[in-house]
């Protein structure tokens, strides 16, 4: 029964939770809020939980601190929620529903009320009506939106007029599978095909591409580590993956040239690529987390990683959802996505097919440490 | 409209204390009865002045049900039952029953004798309290009156605690106290049929949790075990004698094994006689619901755990130790909790709520020197004086297994109620939730405050026999034939709805026929048979979708009122009309006989 518990220490901290329903989406609404939404077909919730008060109590203070989430606020939606995205500095997310060329904008909600609700759409005139539109807002400046289902109709969207800022004047028909900004106005577009394209809201002609230059994989997806406190970004790790499981992690000085890049140790128990992930630790270094393959987060160590491609082991496995209460059941669920805490350097939420939400500090055992 | 009334008692946003009142049917119960554990005054009883301003509560209420014996359920059921004074029946199950009277004797102890009270129950109230106790066994209907019927279902939660169905003919409600959806090792989940109650009553405060794994919650207490002894420190846990201890002692036990830990753990004597006594209380309350491995094994016969013996306080060295009072009030908990405060490698964990005025409760609360005050000298084990500094690391673990916002709604999924209603919840926090019922339900979701009644409309089935003839009436009349499906005698019923000739026959009545007669004089210069006409006429036209007929006689008939003209030779102008109606037809008279005396419109042209 002990599954978690093994000789050596493995998590500082570990809360497992089982939602009604599955999401796969979390986003960070506050240091201690994440949102979360369902991707049924037809009618979905929406919630805003806090975290467990325990995570974020001092050995010996807080002594009675709860383990358990608190929803604050809910909300329902009619359709799917395949994409999610806070707004920085507002009480407002943005949500996609992953098939349509639709935004619905949201007022999370205050102390007053908790209720989450719609306050409104936005319709894109998109090239494709049915793959759906990844989001970004920028880090700072007025609230706006930049979404796109395919490279040529990335927009920069007011987000209270509704408004188009900034559009890219390109033809490239290239699906999107990434969209990150590393400054206010500077952003990352990652195709599906593993291109990333490099542009500007500034300047609406400026667009650099970075082919994947024919590596494997016929699904790629795209993480990004900037120093959010700068305003212009003087390096930036990009990170890519593909749904062969290799990684090539680049610098946004010279995207071309990649720094170095791994054959990851990953069995493939999914066919679907729609859940790959892959993100960079904000708090620490080189520090790099994958899912979606199956039922396990993988985090690497990117410092010992060469240019040739080689493979290599994980620093640290999160096997959590491939177990069921009571005995280890490995057919279940996929991770659908992760996320790092912004500022708790080791805490990593991470969701799957299941309903399964955990929260888990993991313990660096290895002498390289992040 | 018949209806239910909910009413939570207290005051403000305080959630500390359950003690709910029902009207259903015209029986008055009063569910749980507890006490609020972070007052001193009487802020901390519930306000039964909702109930009577003064007096005893006898007569007011049809019974009182206690769910389990958590404090915050019973703890005021003393004070309630003797010193306010109510001698009706209270309900509770056996396992409460047994366990309530320690626990209130402790609580009493500690109020009364540690902290000086004085308008408090005492342990005479306590035992004349408990007379009034009728115990309750799972799934059994117990009938309080002729009409009123209770029924126990099984709650998890901890030992003995229940969720309660309250039934008066065909209204209902169901109480579920505290209860959880998922089983842990010595107690069940809990469950209940499809009763469909008009009403479900639970706490609010689950629903906007989700809760951590025990899992989660076992690794955690490992983990702090595991690092206290790793680094050479004793461990306390202050335990109530039940479930919970067994179950820690399950959980080291394993890990012991599995982690080939040397350092000795012990259990006092004090807890295996307690927990012996209940544990035969506890198979027989529970038996479908006990994992064999806990059935099977004698409850203290593990490789790791032994007994204590006072004189190992003092020995050298890593241990465990699980040792009562559950507060560190008194006895041998505090006795060890003495001597190994001040040593920092040293832990002590609190496995569950402590009252006010404990040791337990400072220690928790962080206070890190404890001093004796006078009104203590009574007992033995403190000396004038006595002051003593916490160096050693405290840890709260809760154990205690609770439903969550799953968990709710897969309890209404069981139940089926035909309406929600929450305590202990703010209504404007709370509006999610209530739009989640809804939708999902399609029911109301009520959410009373503390002191507020929500009252719910019922519309409960009158269940009477119909005599074939009626039925072939019905069925004659045209309209939706009822549905054959439907039963059309349910079971014997003491209401029959027959035809009016059958009930007159019955009742050895005979029917009398009531006729209105009016009349009415016109001036009109027409033959009498013309004026025939013109009334048909004129009637026509103003009582459209009416029956009105000119009958071979002249007689103009409007349904079944009778209108005739008459005249006397002497005066040809003058018509006398007579009108004649039964007194179903009252209305419709009364109307043409005022309508008449107005006179014919001149411009009716003869036919």
């Amino acid at each position: 029964h002990c599954v978690l518990w093994t000789k050596e220490e493995r998590y500082s901290n570990i809360h497992e939770y089982q939602l009604e329903h599955p999401t796969r989406v979390i986003e960070w609404t506050g240091e201690k809020n994440v949102c979360v939404a369902g991707y049924n077909l037809s009618k979905n919730e929406i919630l805003e939980l806090l975290l467990p008060l325990k995570l974020f109590a001092d050995d010996n203070q807080g002594l009675c601190a709860e383990r358990d989430f608190k929803v604050v606020h809910g909300g329902f939606t009619d359709g799917s929620i395949h994409c999610l995205k806070h707004i920085p500095g507002t009480r407002c997310v943005v949500t996609n529903d992953g098939s349509s060329s639709k935004l619905q904008v949201w007022d999370v909600g205050g102390d007053d009320c908790d209720v989450i609700k719609k306050t409104g759409d936005i319709h894109l005139k998109t090239a494709s009506l049915d793959k759906g539109v990844k989001i970004d807002s920028p880090l700072t400046g007025n609230a706006s939106v930049l979404h796109g289902s395919q490279v040529n109709d990335i927009q920069l969207t007011e987000l209270t007029s509704g408004t188009p800022l900034y559009t890219l004047g390109t033809d490239i028909p290239d699906v999107l599978s990434s969209l990150r900004f590393v400054s206010g106005s500077v952003f990352l577009a990652c195709s599906v095909n593993g291109d990333v394209y490099v542009g500007d809201t500034r300047s609406p002609s400026y667009l650099q591409k970075s082919p994947a230059g024919g590596r494997e994989g016929n699904h790629w997806c795209m993480g990004v580590r900037a120093d959010s406190s700068l305003p212009e970004p003087s390096s930036c790790s990009v990170a890519r993956l593909s749904s062969s499981c290799q990684a090539v992690v680049s610098d946004l000085r010279n995207l071309k040239s990649p720094v170095c890049q791994a054959q990851l140790n990953v069995q493939r128990k999914t066919t679907s690529d729609e859940f790959l992930i892959v993100t960079w630790a904000p708090a620490l270094d080189n520090c790099l987390a994958v899912s979606g393959f199956d039922g396990m987060v993988q985090i690497y160590n990117t410092a010992s990683w060469r240019p040739e491609l080689m493979e290599f082991q994980p620093i640290f496995i999160h096997r959590g959802h491939m177990m069921s209460d009571a005995h280890f059941d490995t057919s279940s669920s996929v991770v659908t996505t992760h996320v790092w805490h912004p500022s708790r350097p080791w805490t990593v939420l991470s969701a799957a097919g299941d309903g399964s939400v955990h929260v888990w500090d993991w313990v660096d055992n290895t002498t390289a440490s992040c | 409209m018949p209806e239910i009334k909910v009413t939570p008692l207290g005051a403000g946003q305080d959630v500390g204390r359950s003690c709910i009142l029902v009207s259903i049917g015209g029986k008055n119960i009063m569910l749980d009865c507890g006490m609020h554990m972070g007052y001193n005054d009487d802020r901390r009883f519930p306000d039964f002045s909702y109930i009577t301003q003064q007096g005893r509560l006898t007569e007011f209420l049809d019974c009182v049900i206690i769910s389990h014996f958590h404090l915050d359920h019973c703890g005021a059921l003393p004070y309630m039952s003797e010193m306010v004074g109510y001698d009706g029946p209270i309900y509770m199950t056996h396992p409460t029953k047994a366990i309530c009277p320690i626990l209130l004797e402790d609580f009493r102890k500690i109020t009364v004798d540690k902290k000086g009270e004085t308008n408090f129950f005492t342990s005479q109230m306590i035992k004349d309290c408990m007379k009034k106790v009728i115990p309750l066994n799972l799934h059994q209907t117990v009938q309080v009156d002729d009409e009123l019927e209770i029924k126990a279902y099984y709650a998890g939660h901890v030992l003995g605690a229940a969720m309660v169905q309250i039934k008066v003919g065909s209204e209902s409600v169901v109480y579920t106290g505290d209860y959880n959806m998922t089983p842990d090792r010595h107690l069940g989940a809990a469950w209940i049929d499809k009763c469909r109650p008009d009403i479900l009553i639970s706490e609010s405060t689950y629903a906007t949790t989700i809760r951590d794994s025990k899992r989660c919650r076992e690794r955690d207490f490992l983990k702090k075990v595991h690092e206290t002894v790793e680094r050479g420190g004793k461990v306390l846990i202050p335990v109530f004698a039940l479930g919970r201890a067994q179950e820690l002692c399950i959980l080291l036990e394993t890990f012991w094994e599995r982690m080939n830990m040397k350092a000795p753990i012990y259990f006092s004597t004090g807890l295996t006689e307690k927990a012996n006594h209940y544990y035969k209380l506890f198979i027989t309350w529970t038996n479908q619901k006990i994992r064999k491995t806990f059935v099977q094994r004698n409850m203290f016969e593990f490789k790791h755990i032994k007994a204590f013996d006072r004189s190992y306080i003092d020995n050298p060295g890593p241990m465990v130790v699980f040792a009562t009072p559950g507060m560190l009030h008194a006895g041998l908990s505090l006795q060890i909790f003495r001597k190994w405060a001040g040593n920092e490698k040293n832990m002590i964990i609190m496995p569950g709520y402590c009252v006010q005025g404990t040791i337990g409760h400072k220690i928790l609360n962080g206070q890190k020197k404890l001093e004796l005050e006078n009104r203590q000298t009574v007992i033995p084990e403190y000396e004038p004086g006595w002051s003593l500094e916490v160096k050693l690391q405290v840890e709260y673990m809760s154990f205690s297994a609770h439903a969550d916002a799953k968990g709710i709604m897969q309890l209404i999924r069981m139940a089926e109620p035909r309406n929600m209603l929450l305590v202990h919840g703010e209504a404007k926090k709370m509006e999610f939730l209530k739009d989640k019922i809804e939708q999902e339900f399609s029911i109301n979701c009520f959410m009373p405050a503390n002191g507020e009644t929500s009252t719910v409309a019922t519309n409960p089935s009158v269940p009477v026999d119909i005599s074939l003839n009626l039925l072939k009436r019905e069925m004659a009349l045209g309209g939706p034939l009822p549905d054959p499906k439907k039963p059309r005698t349910i079971w014997r019923a003491s209401l029959r709805l027959v035809s009016p000739e059958q009930a007159l026959k019955e009742l050895g009545l005979s029917e009398h026929q009531l006729r209105f007669t009016c009349r009415v004089q016109l001036q009109d210069a027409h033959s009498d048979s013309d004026t025939h006409i013109r009334i048909y006429t004129h009637l026509k036209s103003v009582l459209k979708g009416y029956t009105i007929q000119h009958l071979p006689d002249g007689t103009v008939m409007v349904e079944s009122i009778v209108i005739k003209v008459s005249s006397s030779p002497e005066e040809p102008n003058t018509k006398v009309l007579l009108l004649s109606w039964s007194y179903q037809d009252e209305d419709l008279g009364s109307f043409l006989s005022t309508l008449l005396k107005k006179g014919l419109p001149a411009a009716l042209s003869s036919m």
